[in-house]
């Protein structure tokens, strides 16, 4: 299971990549939500252990994975969704007030 | 045999962020972003986190994907 | 010159993400084992099913050890659902129009039941099953979304009014904290269910575990207005 932590690492530095490069507003809005989901996998994947069952205890079981960080990455995916609703309704209001996305456009019409 | 499936979900996943990110089209960009989320449902499956599956099933690869959508349709409206 | 202007900058960017990388590669190679050394989890794990009365322990964690994060989460889509809300003028925007063929519409009438269904399943047997309330409520909220893509905005208002669902969401938020003051009156902290005498019930069964069922509906109600009301402002936002 090592080489999960490599495509959290990966997913991590393509994230930021994007939001710093990126000229469409719309792409760095899908960079922030890359970078989300990697941090979602790098909670669920501390919590496993190898061999584990899930953590529902209908019946004793051995080994069982850590149910904390497993409650974290939900409150995460609930929080992320929202807060992408805000950050795209200020998308569509900054549209509509230079009416373009690119952001080096938006940088020379505003100074 | 469970390894195997997990290095081609790995592959797929990879591939669809790098498609995603480096594409020109905005819709295909966009339309790629539920089969990122399918992929990962199915990573967190194999992890043995089913809630937070149901989660991300329900909430990235639907919900969020309904909003950049609705966004794509106002923004283009300003441009024709 | 400007073309190597524009590379250098290029270049710069990239060495900048692959020394995050190597920093991170760093980090992970610390904390790879954690799991190994966490005895707050043991403690859940071995007395958490005595102890609440769930036997889902992700439910446990998030209505009853860890309920504060669940308020705050609430309070976080309520904020949101609030600033898009301001955002949105009054008068009506029209999106793009799209005539459907008679299949999605006899498609509707199939699909509407079964996500009633499903949402209130996932709902009520939260602390059984993987699902919960927040799940729910997202299914729940599918049908306005649904029904306002299919027909227009006009007819989904019309089903569930705006008044409506704001005034659910605003119940929900302050049942909650009514919710958690019941806990101090049993003797015990804000927002404790197993600790106080309730009597906890069979677990397994699914008048069980306290005060989670009534929390998990209450979230599921709060959570599917809230994302239904944020899915008709950025509608209708122009």
């Amino acid at each position: 299971m090592e080489i999960l932590y490599f495509i959290v690492i990966f997913l991590f530095c393509l994230g930021i990549y994007t939001i710093i490069s990126q000229k469409n507003l719309i792409k760095i809005v899908i960079g922030f939500t890359i970078v989300e989901s990697s941090l979602i996998l790098l909670l669920i994947l501390v919590g496993y252990k190898p061999g584990g069952t899930a953590p529902i205890l209908d019946k004793v079981y051995q080994i069982v994975v850590d149910p904390i960080s497993q409650a974290l990455a939900l409150t995460s995916i609930v929080i992320g969704g929202s807060v992408t609703a805000v950050m795209l309704m200020l998308v569509i209001k900054i549209q509509k007030r230079y009416g373009t996305l690119n952001i080096d456009k938006i940088r020379k019409l505003h100074g | 045999m469970i390894d195997i499936i997990l290095y081609i979900l790995i592959i797929f996943l990879a591939l669809t962020a790098f498609f995603m990110v480096f594409t020109k089209d905005m819709l295909s960009s966009i339309i790629a972003l539920p089969i990122f989320g399918s992929i990962l449902v199915v990573i967190f499956v194999i992890l043995q986190a089913p809630s937070a599956a149901l989660a991300e099933a329900v909430i990235t690869a639907g919900l969020t994907t309904g909003f950049f959508v609705i966004t794509i349709n106002k923004t283009e409206m300003q441009n024709d | 010159m400007i073309r190597i202007n524009e590379m250098f900058k290029k270049l710069y960017k990239i060495s900048l993400v692959v020394l995050l990388a190597i920093f991170l590669l760093y980090v992970f190679n610390e904390i790879h084992d954690l799991a190994s050394k966490s005895y707050l989890s043991e403690h859940y794990i071995s007395k958490g099913v005595q102890e609440t009365g769930a036997i889902n322990l992700v439910t446990s964690v998030l209505y009853d050890y860890r309920s504060f994060d669940t308020l705050g989460e609430a309070t976080v889509i309520l904020t949101a659902s609030a600033i898009l809300a301001f955002l949105v003028p009054l008068r009506k925007v029209a999106m793009h129009g799209t005539k459907f063929l008679i299949i999605v519409h006899q498609t509707m009438i199939f699909i509407v039941p079964y996500l009633a269904v499903l949402g209130s399943y996932l709902i009520l047997f939260g602390h059984l099953n993987p699902g919960g309330g927040f799940v729910g409520g997202v299914v729940l909220a599918l049908i306005p979304i649904v029904m306002t893509i299919t027909y227009c905005i006009e007819f989904s208002e019309y089903k569930f009014k705006p008044n409506i669902k704001t005034l659910l969401e605003d119940l929900g938020s302050i049942c909650f904290i009514i919710l958690g003051l019941f806990g101090i009156v049993t003797g015990s902290n804000f927002l404790a269910s197993g600790q106080s005498n309730l009597g906890l019930g069979n677990p397994g069964e699914l008048i069980s575990g306290g005060l989670i069922l009534c929390l998990n509906i209450i979230i599921g109600i709060k959570v599917g207005a809230g994302m239904a009301k944020i899915f008709n402002s950025l509608i209708k936002g122009e």
